[in-house]
């Protein structure tokens, strides 16, 4: 351990102006690596409420707030950014910029296919077991709901002991399930269709944080599980034991959101938290490997893309960004006048070619993850929506609401 | 990084200093070009995309959810 005195040349401020002085020369650095040239007004961020591509359109019902955005949109002269915003969001991004000769996407044509009903108030977060099939959800009143999304039959339910149930996951094996939330404890239930048995006593409380949980997954077995919490910290526990394994810090607030790697062999996971910062982690040393200041408020969601080199995120400031973990800095936004309520939950579809956004003002964008364009809008939550996923397969994705329901999408 | 004015110098010497080795740690990473890494994020999405039922959309007797079938037992 380090000693807590001071050394010789060392002043807290000789400290803070080295800080200061090294974010510059990072910052100098990723700006070496920038060679794509920006446009000073890219036409995907543009003031029309459309999707952009010839034929495409909105699906759902069309409620009457969304023509009051549209008449604000229109009435507007040139495209300014919002107060408070950088230069920078109405330029184009690097992605797009190399993207330009990608053909544009075909017409979408993705419907509600599956309504999940059951739960008695919001729906907070959701997860797929591997079999693409049952799906996990939680909600506000603390009831956890294993569902069969093919035939909309609940398969299991447990009552916590807490409410705001805020992270469930699904064991890979497709036997037991995590959840947590203002009870400040991840706590595992194993799943078992014995009708004799009450789930409720065989749960296992894995792991205790000091504020509440905000997110859980396991990791590539049923025998760890990485959670997120609202006191700033990231941990990595054992299931069997409970036993913490390692614990990250480094957010200066909440953590509300994490991610794992997608590759077998990847030991990293991204965290996005009400610091703006997204972080990405190193799990066997605990280090911060990589950190991303460019959001503007919280940060509600962070996924991998799907060859593990990138990230998605979403968050109160209305955008989703995506940041390159080689070039180690953001290269696309995805944004538009129009759009102004936060981003609460991202994924991408299995090509990474998609990027799914639900958002605070109950629709979910989809995006063109390479041009930058919003590809459609989806109407039918009659509320928020708090959580989404895409199906392991690619086949579908569901999202769920502060409208109480789940929604299949494909 | 908790910035502020702290109670305890002494922690936040150490918070500055962890600050300080965790940016020249960063600053020492290898790097790669910007266009280089947008390419190779097309690269991954253009061999995955046949593969997306999402948007090239596999028969409809193929997707459950799209399928009209009926999910019902006999009791």
């Amino acid at each position: 351990m380090a000693a807590d005195g001071l050394h010789e040349n060392e002043t807290l401020a000789s400290l803070k102006s080295e800080a200061e002085s090294l974010k510059g020369k990072l910052e100098e650095e990723r700006a070496k690596l920038h060679d794509v040239e920006f446009a000073q007004l890219c036409p995907t961020l543009c003031d029309r409420l459309d999707c952009s591509l010839p034929g495409a359109f909105v699906h759902g019902i069309l409620q009457r707030r969304i023509l009051e955005w549209v008449a604000v949109s229109s009435s507007r002269g040139s495209s300014r950014p919002r107060d408070g915003t950088s230069i920078s969001r109405v330029s184009c991004s690097a992605v797009h910029q190399v993207a330009e000769r990608v053909e544009a996407l075909g017409q979408f044509v993705m419907k509600t296919r599956r309504t999940l009903k059951g739960h008695g108030n919001k729906v907070l977060c959701m997860d797929w077991c591997k079999d693409k099939r049952r799906l996990v959800s939680s909600s506000q009143d603390g009831k956890v709901i294993v569902w069969d999304s093919f035939t909309t039959n609940k398969e299991h339910a447990v009552t916590m002991p807490c409410t705001w149930v805020m992270a469930c996951a699904y064991a890979p094996s497709g036997c037991a399930i995590a959840c947590g939330g203002l009870d400040n404890k991840c706590s595992v239930y194993p799943l078992t269709f014995d009708k004799n048995e009450n789930m409720a006593a065989k749960k296992k409380s894995v792991a205790m944080h000091t504020n509440y949980l905000s997110a859980c997954s396991f990791t590539n077995s049923d025998m760890q599980i990485l959670t997120a919490s609202g006191d700033g910290t990231c941990a990595l526990w054992d299931v069997e034991s409970g036993q913490l394994l390692q614990s990250f810090h480094g957010h200066g607030a909440d953590v509300l959101c994490l991610d794992l790697a997608p590759s077998e062999t990847g030991n990293t996971f991204v965290s996005g938290g009400c610091d703006k910062k997204a972080m990405v982690w190193d799990m066997r040393s605990g280090q911060c490997v990589q950190a991303f200041e460019t959001h503007e408020s919280d940060i509600n969601s962070v996924r991998y893309y799907p060859s593990g080199d990138a990230f998605a995120s979403g968050s109160d400031d209305a955008t989703c960004r995506l940041y390159d973990l080689r070039a180690d800095r953001e290269v696309a936004i995805y944004s538009k006048e129009s759009i102004i309520f936060g981003a609460s939950s991202v994924d991408f579809s299995l090509s990474g070619r998609l990027l799914f956004a639900g958002y605070n003002d109950y629709t979910i964008n989809v995006w063109d993850v390479l041009k930058g364009s919003r590809v459609s809008i989806l109407f039918g939550h009659e509320n928020r929506v708090s959580t989404l996923r895409v199906s392991p397969d690619g086949t579908a994705f569901c999202s769920g609401s502060w409208d109480h329901t789940l929604r299949v999408w494909a | 990084m908790k910035e502020g004015m702290p109670n305890n110098s002494t922690a936040s010497i150490s918070q500055a200093r962890k600050a300080v080795e965790q940016l020249k740690m960063e600053a020492c990473r290898d790097r790669v070009k910007v266009s280089q890494a947008a390419a190779d994020l097309l690269a991954y999405c253009e061999a995955h995309v046949r593969e997306d039922p999402l948007i090239i959309p596999v028969p409809a007797s193929e997707n459950p959810f799209r399928e009209k079938k009926f999910f019902c037992t006999i009791l």
